[in-house]
C-alpha cells in the first residue's frame, strides 16, 4: 500500500467521514487515494474556507474536524484558519502536502516550511519522513487535537513519502483521555471561599462548551442560583433565558453583567482565561473578588489573575463537588435590579432597520437555530440580542477575530449537522474575505441562511475611528460594493433585499422558511454603532453608552 | 528576574525550537542555554537561563510542560532582581 493510501485508510479509521479541501501538485497522491475511500471530500474554493468550514464542523459536532491542502500556498492559506483554531480551542487536523523529502530544504518550487510557520500557533504538528508512520502519526494527531485541552494539529506529508509503497502496519489506537479530577485541598478551598461569599459571580467560558460540561454547569448554576456572566465563547453555557443570567461581559458586554463581576467578591470561573476583551483592563478587573478557576488546561490557572482555588481537570467533576446551598439573596436581588435596569431596549427611532431587533426575532422565531457569525459590529449584536440554549448554536471567532470566518464556518456547520438550520450572520465588509464559497454552498446545495448586514462600511473599524481617532476616518468607506443580490444570483443562490423596518417581519419569514440557500440583503444606517463599549485600556467600569441607530 | 530550569525533550524534528520558540513568544528572554543529547534515550537535556518580563515563571514551565515532546520542566532556581519588560525584550 501506498504512504497516500495508508492515511487516507487512517483517516477511516479515526471514523472520519468529510473532509475539506483543495487539491494540488504535492498532495496529488493523496487526492488519487481519496477516489477509493468512502470518505467525502468536499471541494472548497480557497484553502481557507476548507479549514475554516473544518472549524465549523468541529464547533457543532464535537468531532475533530479535517482540511487538506498542497503544499507551498495551499499551506499558507490555511494559516488563519488554524490560527482561529488554537484561538478557540476548536480540534482540527490539517495535512498538507510537501515537496519531496530530497528537495525539501532547496526552496524548491512551492516549498515553504509550513511546519515551521505554523508552530506558533499549532498544539502539535508533525512532518511525516517514513510511510510506516503514517497510522501512528494520524493516531496522535487525532488524539492530540481532541484531548484536554483541543487544538489544531498540523501533519505535513512529503510527496515521496506518500508515494512509498509499505507494507500495512497495525493501525495505532490511542487511549481515550483522561481529564483527571481536581486536586481535594484545592476543591476544599473553593467550597470554603464559595460558603465565605456574599457575592460571588459564575464566569463561564468556552471550555464550558468544549469539556461537555453545559448541562453540569446549567444545573449549578440552576441549583446554587450564583449570577451568571459569559464571555463571548462561554454564551450559551446556561440558556440565555436563565433567570440568573446577566449577559456577557466585556467591552461590549451587558451593564449588568459587568456591573455584577466589578462588584463581586467571588469570581468563579469556569472554562474561561481572563481574555482583554473580557477583562478591560486587567488590574481594575472585578478588584474585590477572590478567584476560584476551573480549567482543563494547566497553563491557564493564574496566568494572567491569580487564582485562590485552582481546580484543575474535568469541569464535570469540579462543578458536581461544589455547595449549592448559599445564602447570597441579597446579591441576587441586586444583581436582578441591575439586569432589569440595563435590559436592551427595542425601541430604536426611525423607521430604518434595528438589526439588534431583527436578530433577536429570528431567535424568538426559530430556537433552535445555529448561528455562525463573521466578524464587526454584527458579531456583537449577535451575541448580545440572540437567544441560545448551548454554545455549539453559537459559531463565532472569538480569539482570533478572523473576518471570513462566517460563510464557512455556516458550510462546516451543514456538513456536519445536515438536518440543522443554520444561519450565517455577516457583515459587507466580511462577506468580501470568502465570497467565493458561496459556490460550495452551490455544489453541495447547502441550504445556508445568510443575513448579509450591509452598513456599506467596515463598521466596527469606523466605529473606533468615530470614538477614538476624532472623526477621522480612514479607508472604511464600502459604498461602493457590488449588488450583492446579484452577486448572490449570479451563484444560483436566492437572494433579496430589505430596506425598511416594516419589511422585517416578511424577511425573517422568508429567511426561516427557505429551503435552499437564500441570503438577505440588509441595509443599514452606516452610522449606526455597537453600545455599550467599554473604550480600550479602560476598565469594565467604565461604559460609553450611546443612541442605537 | 533571572530563572534557571531544566528540560528533557524527545529527540524528535521541531522540538527544540518548539520549546525555545515558545519561551521567547511568551515574553521571556534566553541568557544562556546548555545542551547534552542522551543517544540512548533519544533525549535532549537543556538547562536554560531566561529573564522573565514580569510574568510568572512558574505559569510558563506549565506553558512549556504542555509540548508534547517535553518530558520533564523543572525552575531549578529563581534570582531577584525583576527587570523590566522593556529591558528583557530589547535583548
Ligand atoms: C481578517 C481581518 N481583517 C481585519 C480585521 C479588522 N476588523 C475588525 S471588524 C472590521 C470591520 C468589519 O466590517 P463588516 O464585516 O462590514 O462588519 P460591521 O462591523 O460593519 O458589522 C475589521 C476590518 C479583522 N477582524 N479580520
Amino acid at each position: 500500500m501506498k504512504g497516500a493510501e495508508l492515511l487516507v485508510k487512517a483517516l477511516e479509521q479515526e471514523g472520519i467521514d468529510v473532509v475539506f479541501g483543495y487539491p494540488g501538485g504535492a498532495i496529488m497522491p493523496v487526492y488519487d487515494a481519496l477516489l477509493d475511500s468512502p470518505i467525502r471530500h468536499v471541494l472548497a474554493r480557497h484553502e481557507q474556507g476548507a479549514v475554516l468550514a473544518a472549524d465549523g464542523f468541529a464547533r457543532v459536532t464535537g468531532k475533530p474536524g479535517v482540511c487538506m491542502a498542497t503544499s507551498g500556498p495551499g499551506a499558507t492559506n490555511l494559516v488563519t484558519g488554524i490560527a482561529n483554531a488554537f484561538m478557540d480551542s476548536v480540534p482540527i487536523v490539517a495535512i498538507t502536502g510537501q515537496v519531496p523529502t530530497p528537495v525539501m530544504g532547496t526552496d524548491a518550487f512551492q516549498e515553504v516550511d509550513i511546519f515551521g510557520i505554523t508552530m506558533p500557533i499549532v498544539k502539535h504538528s508533525f512532518l511525516i519522513r517514513r510511510a510506516e508512520d503514517i497510522p501512528r502519526i494520524i493516531g496522535e494527531a487525532f488524539h492530540i487535537a481532541t484531548e484536554g485541552r483541543p487544538g489544531p494539529v498540523l501533519v505535513d506529508l512529503p510527496k515521496d513519502v506518500a508515494n512509498t509503497m509499505t507494507s500495512v502496519p497495525p493501525i495505532f489506537e490511542m487511549k481515550s483521555p483522561d481529564l483527571g479530577r481536581p486536586d481535594p485541598e484545592q476543591l476544599a478551598l473553593a467550597c470554603r471561599l464559595l460558603q465565605e461569599a456574599e457575592r460571588p459571580v459564575l464566569y463561564a467560558g468556552g471550555g464550558v462548551g468544549i469539556a461537555r460540561a453545559v448541562d453540569a454547569f446549567s444545573a449549578y448554576a440552576r441549583a446554587s442560583r450564583i449570577p451568571v456572566v459569559t464571555t463571548l465563547k462561554g454564551i450559551g453555557a446556561v440558556p440565555t433565558r436563565h433567570a440568573d443570567y446577566l449577559g456577557m461581559l466585556g467591552m461590549h458586554g451587558n451593564l449588568a453583567a459587568n456591573k455584577a463581576v466589578q462588584a463581586s467578591d467571588l469570581l468563579i470561573c469556569v472554562g474561561a482565561r481572563f481574555d482583554d476583551r473580557a477583562t478591560g483592563r486587567l488590574d481594575g478587573f472585578a478588584p474585590g473578588a477572590k478567584v476560584i478557576h476551573m480549567d482543563a488546561d494547566p497553563s491557564e490557572i493564574s496566568k494572567l489573575r491569580f487564582a485562590d482555588a485552582g481546580l484543575l481537570g474535568d469541569l464535570r467533576v469540579s462543578l458536581a463537588s461544589l455547595p449549592t446551598e448559599l445564602s447570597i439573596e441579597p446579591w441576587r436581588a441586586w444583581c436582578g435590579e441591575r439586569k432589569r435596569e440595563h435590559a436592551w431596549r427595542y425601541d430604536a427611532p426611525g423607521d430604518g432597520i434595528y438589526v439588534p431587533d431583527m436578530l433577536r426575532r429570528i431567535t424568538e422565531a426559530d430556537p433552535e437555530v445555529t448561528i455562525a457569525c463573521d466578524v464587526g459590529q454584527h458579531q456583537m449584536w449577535v451575541a448580545q440580542h440572540c437567544h441560545f440554549q448551548r454554545p455549539e448554536q453559537h459559531l463565532t471567532s472569538a480569539g482570533l477575530g478572523a473576518m471570513g470566518f462566517g460563510i464557512p464556518a455556516g458550510i462546516g456547520a451543514l456538513m456536519g449537522d445536515p438536518d440543522g438550520r443554520v444561519l450565517t450572520v455577516t457583515g459587507d465588509g466580511s462577506i468580501m474575505m470568502n465570497l467565493q464559497e458561496l459556490q460550495t454552498i452551490r455544489r453541495y446545495e447547502l441550504p445556508l441562511k445568510m443575513l448579509l448586514v450591509d452598513n456599506a462600511s467596515l463598521g466596527m473599524v469606523r466605529q473606533w475611528q468615530e470614538l477614538f481617532h476624532e472623526e477621522r476616518y480612514s479607508e472604511v468607506d464600502l459604498s461602493d460594493n457590488p449588488d450583492f443580490v446579484e452577486v448572490a444570483r449570479s451563484f444560483g443562490i436566492e437572494a433579496f433585499r430589505v430596506t425598511r423596518r416594516d419589511q422585517v417581519d416578511a424577511a425573517i419569514e422568508r429567511l426561516l422558511d427557505a429551503d435552499g440557500a437564500i441570503l438577505a440583503h440588509v441595509c443599514i444606517d452606516p452610522k449606526t454603532n455597537v453600545w455599550p463599549l467599554v473604550p480600550p485600556g479602560e476598565t469594565n467600569d467604565v461604559m460609553l453608552e450611546g443612541m442605537s441607530a | 528576574m533571572n530563572h534557571t530550569m531544566t528540560l528533557t525533550i524527545q529527540r524528535v524534528e521541531g522540538a527544540l525550537i518548539r520549546a525555545l520558540g515558545l519561551i521567547e513568544r511568551r515574553g521571556f528572554a534566553v541568557t544562556s542555554i546548555d545542551a547534552s543529547a542522551d543517544e540512548a534515550a533519544q533525549q535532549m537535556e537543556l538547562t536554560i537561563e531566561v529573564r522573565s518580563p514580569g510574568r510568572s515563571a512558574d505559569v510558563l514551565a506549565r506553558q512549556i510542560e504542555k509540548l508534547f515532546d517535553v518530558r520533564s520542566v523543572d525552575l531549578v532556581r529563581t534570582d531577584e532582581p525583576a527587570v523590566q519588560l522593556e529591558e528583557s525584550m530589547a535583548c
